[in-house]
């Protein structure tokens, strides 16, 4: 199938592009006098929140128009961005840790944004268990679609939860109103991570939506059940 | 400047699993969809 091949060759690119980011992050970008070599994490943990809070926000528009217009494939997009975005989430909550142990002291904290992005993963997996647990694929589209518009409407507390509570998490410094406060060298680095982290979100999502209609239509030939 | 270039390397590491584990189960997926 032609999609598959088009999700394939997008992700390998992405994948190779990915190691082109490590090496010019480790290598050709300045460490961050105050933070030392843990800083080098934002450009693999904030290209993935990004995309992680994307894909749920696309997640949330495919669902509202399949509301409306009952089109499977919007659905299937839907369940796509959502498999991906988790990846993304999962990402985000492994290298926060990571990155918040030598910089505050501890892996985890009950602050605002990290809560917020906690919930969101557990946003992610129920839309995926509510998914694989409703056989109907018409009632599950709904059921699905409803949850996705609510994961959409959690994304701004995310991105807004720095402003609005008191939070150990630092404030954005490239998606902020005025100039990124990032040196040249480094806010590069971070754009072409997040080219890559753009490129692996359209191939991942093409070859799972690809994945998904083949299943349709084993599905609908009766040869296996819902995925 | 604080020496803590191994919690770098672990965080790298982990992303590079995540995301070429997730693209090696999307291919072995799509695989298993395609076989007639």
């Amino acid at each position: 199938m032609r999609m598959v091949r088009v999700g394939r060759w997008i992700t390998a690119i992405g994948l190779v592009l990915l190691a082109g980011v490590y090496v010019r992050a480790l290598s050709f970008t300045p460490v961050e006098q105050s933070q030392g070599l843990a800083q080098k994490i934002f450009y693999l943990h904030v290209p993935a929140a990004i995309w992680a809070e994307v894909a749920m926000v696309l997640v949330g528009l495919a669902s509202i128009f399949y509301l409306f217009t009952k089109d499977p494939r919007l659905d299937r997009f839907a369940a796509s961005s959502a498999e991906v975005g988790t990846v993304f989430c999962a990402i985000v909550l492994t290298t926060g840790p990571i990155w918040g142990k030598p910089i505050w002291g501890t892996w985890w904290t009950w602050d605002a944004r990290l809560t917020f992005t906690l919930f969101l993963f557990l946003l992610y997996v129920g839309y995926l268990l509510l998914r694989s647990a409703i056989p109907d694929p018409a009632m599950r589209a709904r059921y699905s679609a409803v949850l996705g518009i609510c994961g959409m409407c959690e994304v701004p507390f995310i991105h807004l939860s720095v402003y609005m509570f008191p939070t150990l998490h630092p404030m954005p410094i490239v998606l902020q109103p005025g100039r990124p406060k990032l040196p040249g060298s480094m806010l590069s680095t971070w754009l072409l991570s997040l080219g890559v982290f753009t490129l692996l979100y359209v191939g991942f999502v093409v070859q799972r939506y690809a994945v998904s209609y083949l299943r349709e239509q084993l599905e609908a030939a009766g040869e296996v059940g819902h995925a | 400047m604080p020496e803590n270039g191994n919690y770098m390397i672990a965080a790298y590491i982990l992303v590079g699993v995540i995301l070429t584990g997730y693209a090696l189960s999307l291919h072995l997926r799509a695989r298993r969809s395609l076989r007639p």
